[in-house]
């Protein structure tokens, strides 16, 4: 009995044992003569390989000379992730979120304003490009740097157009060149479906929903917006926003619900070979600069027989529209060392190693300032499409609005209803409207109340 | 003195082995079910300490046209998946229990989809019901079915799916099933035989009878395991189409941890929680008219 109970408490007190002189360590060596920033960021792969190059030159570099190690983690769901450990009290000291999470994060406090730090190292908005600039900013203030930003323009198959090139002539279209506007577009996008004698799509033209990334945008290249950030209003019955919605949905009656859905569901992931355009199945495509990394891994024999231009707009005199985005650098409320964080945000913001890292995941600049080496080297060959586009008035960043969470939760509900033709964006967007607005409102409402008097939202002061 | 000093002892022992799952339990359970009770009476984002703001919370509720979608979802998922699961479970485990050759092979077939993850099942049925590359459409060509259902892809045939998917897990309903049938008493079917009872009369008249405990702990099983169903939707349909298979669970979590909405995600747990109990014992309360106890 005695032999028993001293094996069962080896057994117990064993594992334990084992575990904590023989188990997992730490691998990073941490200096210990230097201040450890923790720096969480969403990039796996690649990304993290090329975004670690760039911590790990800062450390030898800037981080050596002023006694400061950054720790990269990579972390899943980061934006989540940064919240939840920011109102625990144990944030991350940066975090590599997304630039349409700032006016979310920075309307419920969750984010260290950066103005003064920016100021004091040389950072200002002659700095950046001005659609990335304002990007950063929340009711005027600045809580964000960008670490790589993209815009979207349109990308075509050429050998999908010189294949149907007799046919876009007789159509009177020019197959050497991609389309001006969005009648064009749609002009282009008929020639170029090739239909199986059942109805379902071959080879489609052009499919708004496909990937679809951009659809919420899409007032954009009508000249509209469904955000009115001067008086903190949902503009979704602007004529524009409506159009431009009916010009989605009408590729859902041309072609057939039925027939667009089982194409879509035909297609794989974004980056493997069953994306549609790199399938060679989609002959036009919105997306971002990026996507030139993708075909060049995944598809290279398409190196050289696509293009990429402005993205048509509903009027010719409308020009290089563009949506720009970008991955950013945040420092979230309560980070323990917020001066040294800046450092390695400031040295990401440096123009050479913005370059590098601009250059290495295939996007394009922040900055105003972009040098021939770049534009030289860059892997995109459209590069300087996207900079054009990136620097043009015409650009626009995700509008600034603290809820668009609620807000994409509608419009992915909406996009599903416009597809299956169950709605009409003229009868849908009036309500769409008034729900998003009262969300708005009520949210603003909360967030006064949470906070002292003189601290309130922008916008409106709403009575309890 | 001796034996009580004895028993202080063994009860400081038992408490001592106790106390690992007692401290966990009160620190990860119970804390936070009664901290989730006072933030459900509260405005609270996480950022900023909780606000007390009275009933406004399930106010809000009783007026969000998405939180009587997402019940609306999760009800009949529930009225059609328990019931049809709970029937389909029980024979297929009646048939198992039929001396045969092979008998554990089949045992183990039925089980094994149980052991599956659940994301690699979901991935599994992704691929089945693609509309266009699936094995199902693809059998539903071949017998003649020029335009088969676009399943996930269909706001009208996305649930059906789903309630599909969920029989491919009643191997564990099935095996707890089979261990009732193995207790029923042999005697009550050779005097069911001696009273010329036919094969559906034993299943009505014998078995049923016997193993209703066992339907009973299924189906209060089930009504738990219905109501909180979030995984699997979760990962094939994110709710679409047209918010069609977005379940309660689904909108509690996006309140809580997309919106930081988290007084309202508690107001939410706690009326589910409600619901859960109200359903269980009405669940409970019929049984004395349908469950019978060896014994009694």
């Amino acid at each position: 009995m005695r032999v028993l109970r001293i094996a069962l408490i080896i057994l117990l007190i064993g594992p334990g044992l084992g575990l904590l002189f023989f188990g997992p360590r730490d691998t990073a060596e941490l200096p210990r003569d230097r201040v450890i920033v923790d720096y969480w960021e969403k990039w796996t792969g690649n990304e993290e390989t090329q975004m670690r190059s760039i911590v790990n030159a800062f450390n030898d570099t800037v981080g050596k000379e002023k006694g400061i190690f950054v720790r990269y983690l990579s972390t899943s769901s980061v934006n989540q992730k940064t919240l939840i450990a920011t109102a625990a009290g144990v944030p991350p000291d940066i975090a590599g979120i997304w630039d349409p999470n700032v006016p979310q994060f920075a309307a419920m406090d969750a984010l260290e304003p950066l103005d003064g730090l920016a100021e004091a190292h040389g950072i200002t908005a002659g700095t950046y490009k001005p659609v990335h600039w304002k990007a950063c900013h929340y009711d005027g203030k600045l809580y964000a740097l960008i670490s790589t930003p993209y815009d979207v323009a349109l990308h075509y198959n050429k050998s999908l157009f010189a294949a149907k090139s007799t046919e876009l002539r007789a159509a009177g279209l020019d197959p050497d060149r991609p389309p001006n506007t969005i009648a064009e577009l749609d002009a282009y996008a008929k020639v170029l479906d090739t239909l199986n004698p059942d109805g379902s799509i071959q080879v489609a033209g052009y499919l708004p929903l496909e990937p679809g990334w951009y659809a919420t945008y899409t007032p954009f290249w009508f000249g509209g917006s469904w955000w009115d950030d001067e008086n903190k209003r949902f503009t979704f019955t602007d004529p524009k926003v409506v159009r431009s919605f009916e010009w989605i949905q009408s590729y859902y009656r041309r072609l057939g619900q039925s027939a667009m859905s089982e194409f879509r569901s035909g297609t794989g992931n974004f980056d493997s070979p069953q994306n549609p355009f790199m399938a060679e199945t989609l002959a036009m495509e919105q997306q971002g600069t990026f996507l030139a990394n993708y075909i060049h891994n995944t598809k290279p024999s398409m190196d050289g027989r696509w293009a990429a231009a402005a993205f048509p707009s509903d009027d010719p005199a409308l020009t290089d529209v563009t949506y720009c985005t970008a991955d950013v650098l945040v420092i979230p409320r309560g980070a323990k060392h917020v001066n040294e964080a800046f450092e390695f945000i400031a040295y990401v913001n440096r123009q050479d190693v913005m370059e590098r890292l601009c250059s290495m995941h295939c996007k394009t600049s922040p900055l105003a300032n972009v040098s021939a080496k770049f534009m030289n080297e860059h892997a995109n060959p459209y590069i300087a499409v996207f900079e054009r586009l990136a620097a043009s008035p015409n650009a626009h960043g995700t509008p600034p609005v603290p809820i668009l969470p609620q807000v994409g939760e509608e419009l992915g509900n909406f996009f599903q209803r416009l597809s299956s033709l169950e709605i009409t964006p003229a009868e849908e967007l009036p309500l769409m409207q008034a729900r998003l607005q009262k969300k708005y409102d009520e949210f603003i409402k909360r967030q006064n109340n949470r906070k002292k008097p003189a601290d309130e939202m922008p916008g409106q002061s709403l009575e309890n | 003195m001796r034996t009580q000093s004895k028993e202080l002892k063994d009860f400081l022992k038992g408490m001592g082995f106790l106390s690992p799952w007692v401290i966990g339990f009160v620190l990860f359970t119970a804390i936070p079910i009664g901290l989730s009770l006072y933030y459900s009476f509260c405005d609270y984002s996480l950022l900023q300490p909780p606000a007390y703001i009275g009933w406004a919370n399930y106010r809000e509720l009783f007026h969000d046209p998405i939180f009587w979608k997402t019940v609306r979802n999760t009800f009949l998922y529930a009225i059609v998946a328990l019931p049809a699961g709970m029937f389909i479970a029980l024979g297929v485990a009646i048939l198992l229990n039929v001396k045969m050759r092979g008998q554990t092979i089949y045992r183990t077939i039925v089980f094994l989809p149980s052991l599956v993850p659940a994301v690699a099942s979901a991935m599994l049925w992704l691929w089945l019901f693609n509309a266009k590359l699936g094995l199902i459409n693809l059998a539903l060509r071949k017998i003649g079915i020029s335009e088969p259902p676009l399943w996930l892809a269909d706001a009208t045939w996305a649930m059906p799916a789903l309630i599909l998917m969920s029989f491919w897990g009643v191997g564990n309903t099935v095996i707890i099933y089979l261990a009732g049938l193995q207790d029923v008493p042999k005697e009550l079917y050779e005097a069911a035989d001696l009273d010329g009872a036919g094969a559906f009369q034993k299943v009505w008249h014998v078995t049923l009878p016997s193993i209703s405990p066992v339907i009973f702990f299924n189906l209060v099983m089930g009504i738990i395991g219905t109501l909180q169903v979030f995984g699997t939707p979760y990962i094939m349909t994110g709710g679409g189409p047209a918010r069609s298979t977005y379940f309660y669970t689904m909108y509690l979590y996006d309140n809580a941890f997309t919106y930081l909405r988290m007084g309202y995600a508690s107001a939410m747990a706690w009326v589910q929680l409600l619901v859960v109990i109200a359903l269980t014992a009405l669940a409970a309360w019929t049984s004395k008219h349908w469950v019978h106890y060896q014994g009694k």
